[in-house]
């Protein structure tokens, strides 16, 4: 009967998931094509590398994420001490600093003769302070950076689950005597567990696509391998291989986290029942180690690579002068009008597509086809490459199509819309999730066509969502970094990709300038949502 | 071409394969007609409004309002292009306008038609003057209900149909409300479909009702007729309203029970003299008779404010129900003996 259900709406929605889901079956497709010797030497080389140092780079930031995450969302959440709405959302400001900035920083000021070295030799005068000062380069330079990058995603999830969670769960725990320890492994924990899998989830995905923080502390893993394969042995084949292998290694963790929770509820219904819960009020020694926790991850987190970077834009002038930044701003609110826009009305589109045609065919391909955030940039960015060159040679002959897609502001675009639909689309289906159909089927039969409805009614009621949704893609569009350098058309510049530049080259207190816009706007962005991104 | 308001002919209403109900016929003759559907939950009755309103496609049959054809198996008019309107059970007002927006919506379609029936009359006969400048969040489920209602009737459609429209609303001017609408629905002569499992609502309301089980519309018919005479067991232990007792017919006008004796009335149906019966027996049709020598236990007492309803236990353990005006001048108590009055005349004889 799914032909009942076609629709300018149906197609719309079609079409928009077929293109999302392209690259993801490129990336599928490789299983069954023939790879370069390149494969061979890989299996025999350096292929157990990539899965040991991705496996353990991916454990120690679960793991590290988990612990800041958890932690503070649990303590700002049950506890009050001095500080704690200050912690309840400048926690999430970390969200603004890209991890491979954050490797910029832990370097710098942990190698020799960096700025913890200077700050001894000013404190105590001259010393062989460099043997005493630890070095967090290679895989816990890597941890330590993407983990204090990303926890925010644990965090912020984690806290909004605790902040639902009913007073009448803890006053059971309470009335079977629990303890406060019992009470948070046995019911305060595992009724949060969807929402820290979510953010562990979205952590994973982001920490085995990252590219620029590992490719900084010279790590091998799945990422650099398909760089590797792409860029040095030129096999697009394996570099798809690859990704798909990375692909199913996700799909496998969400799978295996569903089949242990079985059937188990984690919320209670929203309607009745209710109880907002009693914060405690921390005392004493209790008092200060909380806030100790808090400050000590806001500091890490946020203050310290701020600061690093700030201290090297004033100590070295010269670089920020030599900076265009009319050209490096407006170049980024180019790329995040024009991304952000697009997104926002295709995802729209295709939402209202699915709802309106109820077609679980179509919902299945969305769901297909915004798994495409757990594909590395790199490859999504090569995969869009090989199709157009592929489209060009074989379907027009040479028909020229190249220059406009390859190199341009329009491929970088569309590039940017394939990687972060998932991110478009799951904030509109969120939105959409709190409208009862009924209301839809009021509008109707108060004789409101579809489009009238989703003008009148559904945009209306949305736009705080739309608005919270544009602001989180800018705060990612300003923060990408693989794609933006393969896509971009010659001599265009973000801030992203002039401070990874200087980086590559060495020249790290050239990258604190444009990093330390980077943060800035960034922090602008978190700063004005941060009441929308806490509360939902 | 009909001459019937409303034709539906033959449609299977299906919500899912359990949930479906399975060709069903029913006419509505006359504009203003109100049709009550009954019948017990998840049975399928919301289905049939939904399709009605053309937000399910039928695969058979076809329905036709006002002389047009809106669905068939090849054929589906879009529920915005039918003019009918409903009133969800659930709250479906849209949450970013205050209740008075909402209204106006209704109001607003109404408009062309420039029909007389007025905003304000209606918010304040629905008891929701006091919220109209809240949002749906802000108020309690009866009063998004009525609110609901209140933009279905201002739309004022070709057809109205209310999926339990009174379901949430205060037991004290839930009466009130009920004739109040049945007086703008007959006045403005809106032709209404209405589902309902509160059959005194049905049996109010209602030109006509029709019962709903077992996937089929089992009996549609006055609600006099509906009550007093089913046309199927399924139906009598629906309306709940009475038992079956075995009975040997023994002549043109009369029974006997082994327990109650003979009894006597007007057969709606004719049986052979001789024939075993299944007797419908309500609770308005014994009387009872403390000098009478016919005795029954009682076993237990339900006091409904106008009445009491009696269960008394047979001989042969059977429990029938018994009216007596809550004035009566004494109670009986459980296990004490009860007189039902001789000879048993039942106005109209119900068997099966």
């Amino acid at each position: 009967m799914e032909f009942r259900k076609i629709n300018i709406w149906y197609v719309s929605s079609l079409l928009i998931s077929l293109v999302v889901a392209a690259p993801i079956l490129t990336v599928f497709s490789s299983f069954f094509e023939t790879t370069g010797n390149y494969s061979l030497i890989l299996k025999n080389t350096f292929l157990y590398d990539y899965i040991y140092n991705s496996l353990i780079l991916l454990i120690g930031v679960l793991f590290l994420t988990f612990i800041i995450g958890v932690g503070c969302a649990y303590l700002v959440s049950f506890y009050n001490f001095p500080g704690v709405n200050f912690f309840k959302w400048s926690l999430i400001l970390s969200f603004a600093v890209p991890a491979y900035i954050y490797a910029y920083s832990l370097t710098a000021f942990f190698e020799n003769y960096g700025t913890a070295f200077s700050i001894l030799k000013n404190l105590f005068g001259e010393g062989n302070y460099n043997s005493h000062i630890p070095k967090f380069d290679g895989m816990i330079g890597a941890i330590i950076s993407i983990s204090f990058s990303l926890f925010a995603y644990v965090y912020v999830l984690t806290r909004t689950s605790f902040h639902y969670q009913s007073q009448n769960l803890i006053e059971l725990g309470k009335n079977l005597g629990f303890s406060k320890k019992r009470s948070f492994f046995k019911i305060i924990l595992p009724s949060a567990r969807p929402a820290i899998v979510a953010g562990l989830s979205l952590v994973a995905m982001e920490t085995l696509s990252d590219f620029g923080s590992v490719s900084f502390f010279g790590i091998s893993t799945f990422t650099t391998g398909i760089y590797n394969a792409w860029i040095s042995f030129d096999d697009l084949t394996l570099a798809n291989r690859l990704s798909f292998y990375l692909l199913i290694f996700i799909l496998g963790l969400f799978v295996l986290e569903n089949f242990s929770r079985k059937k188990a509820q984690y919320h209670s219904p929203s309607k009745g029942g209710f109880k907002s819960k009693s914060v405690i009020n921390l005392s004493g020694y209790k008092s200060f180690l909380a806030f100790s926790f808090c400050m000590l991850v806001f500091t890490i987190s946020f203050l310290f690579p701020v600061i690093q970077m700030l201290y090297w834009t004033i100590l070295f002038p010269k670089h920020l002068a030599d900076l265009d930044l009319v050209d490096l701003f407006s170049n980024t609110v180019i790329l995040v009008i024009l991304s952000s826009c697009l997104l926002i009305a295709l995802a729209f589109i295709s939402n209202y597509g699915n709802r309106v045609s109820k077609s679980k065919f179509l919902e299945a391909l969305t769901t297909f086809s915004i798994s495409g955030y757990a594909i590395p940039g790199i490859i999504l960015a090569v995969a869009f490459i090989s199709f157009i060159s592929w489209f060009d040679n074989s379907i027009l002959g040479q028909g020229g199509i190249k220059p406009i897609f390859i190199g341009s502001i329009l491929g970088l675009v569309l590039v940017y819309f394939i990687r972060f639909y998932s991110l478009a689309s799951n904030g509109i289906k969120s939105g959409y999730l709190k409208i009862n159909y009924s209301i839809d089927e009021s509008a109707y039969l108060l004789g409101y066509s579809k489009f009238k409805t989703f003008k009148n009614i559904h945009v209306p009621y949305l736009k705080n969502s739309i608005l919270l949704i544009g602001i989180l893609l800018a705060i990612e569009i300003i923060k990408e970094l693989p794609i933006t350098l393969i896509m971009r058309p010659f001599n265009f510049e973000t801030f992203a990709t002039k401070a990874y530049i200087y980086a590559s080259q060495d020249l790290l207190e050239a990258a604190a300038a444009p990093s330390l816009f980077l943060i800035t706007i960034a922090s602008f962005f978190i700063l004005i949502t941060s009441k929308y991104i806490l509360k939902d | 071409m009909t001459k019937n308001f409303l034709e539906i002919d033959n449609v299977t209403f299906t919500a899912s394969a359990q949930n479906k109900v399975s060709n069903v016929s029913l006419t509505i003759e006359n504009q203003g007609d109100i049709i009550c559907l009954l019948g017990p939950s998840g049975i399928g009755k919301t289905t049939i409004l939904r399709t009605i309103a053309g937000l399910v496609k039928i695969n058979s049959g076809k329905i036709v309002l006002k002389n047009k054809l809106l669905s068939s198996k090849d054929i589906h008019v879009e529920p915005e292009d039918r003019n009918i309107s409903m009133a969800f059970q659930d709250n479906s007002l849209f949450p970013h306008y205050n209740v008075l927006e909402n209204i106006k919506f209704g109001a607003e379609r109404n408009k062309k038609k420039k029909k007389g029936l007025n905003i304000n009359e209606i918010i304040k006969f629905l008891h929701i003057d006091h919220v109209v400048d809240k949002f749906p969040h802000q108020i309690s489920s009866g009063e998004a209900q009525r609110a609901s209602l209140a933009r279905s009737l201002l739309s004022n459609p070709d057809l109205l149909l209310l999926d339990e429209p009174l379901s949430n609303v205060d037991q004290s001017f839930k009466e009130e409300i009920q004739v109040k609408l049945k007086q703008i629905l007959t006045e403005q002569k809106i032709t209404t479909i209405i589902v309902t499992h509160d059959s005194y609502e049905a049996f109010y309301l209602g030109t006509k009702c029709g019962i709903i089980l077992d996937q089929q519309l089992k009996q549609f018919d006055d609600p006099y007729n509906v009550y007093h005479f089913p046309n199927s067991v399924e139906v009598v232990n629906f309306l709940n309203r009475g038992i079956l007792i075995p009975a040997k017919v023994t002549g043109e006008n009369s029974l006997e029970n082994a327990d109650l004796g003979t009894i006597t009335g007007d057969f709606i149906k004719h049986y052979p003299k001789g024939s075993e019966v299944q007797l419908l027996l309500q609770p308005e049709d014994l009387e009872h008779d403390d000098q009478s020598n016919l005795k029954l236990e009682v076993v237990d007492r339900k006091f409904r404010g106008t009445n009491f309803i009696y269960t008394l236990k047979t001989m042969s353990n059977k429990l029938i129900p018994v009216f007596v005006h809550s004035h009566h001048i004494h109670q009986h108590e459980v296990d004490e003996k009860f007189g039902i009055k001789r000879p048993i005349n039942i106005d109209h004889i119900v068997c099966f």
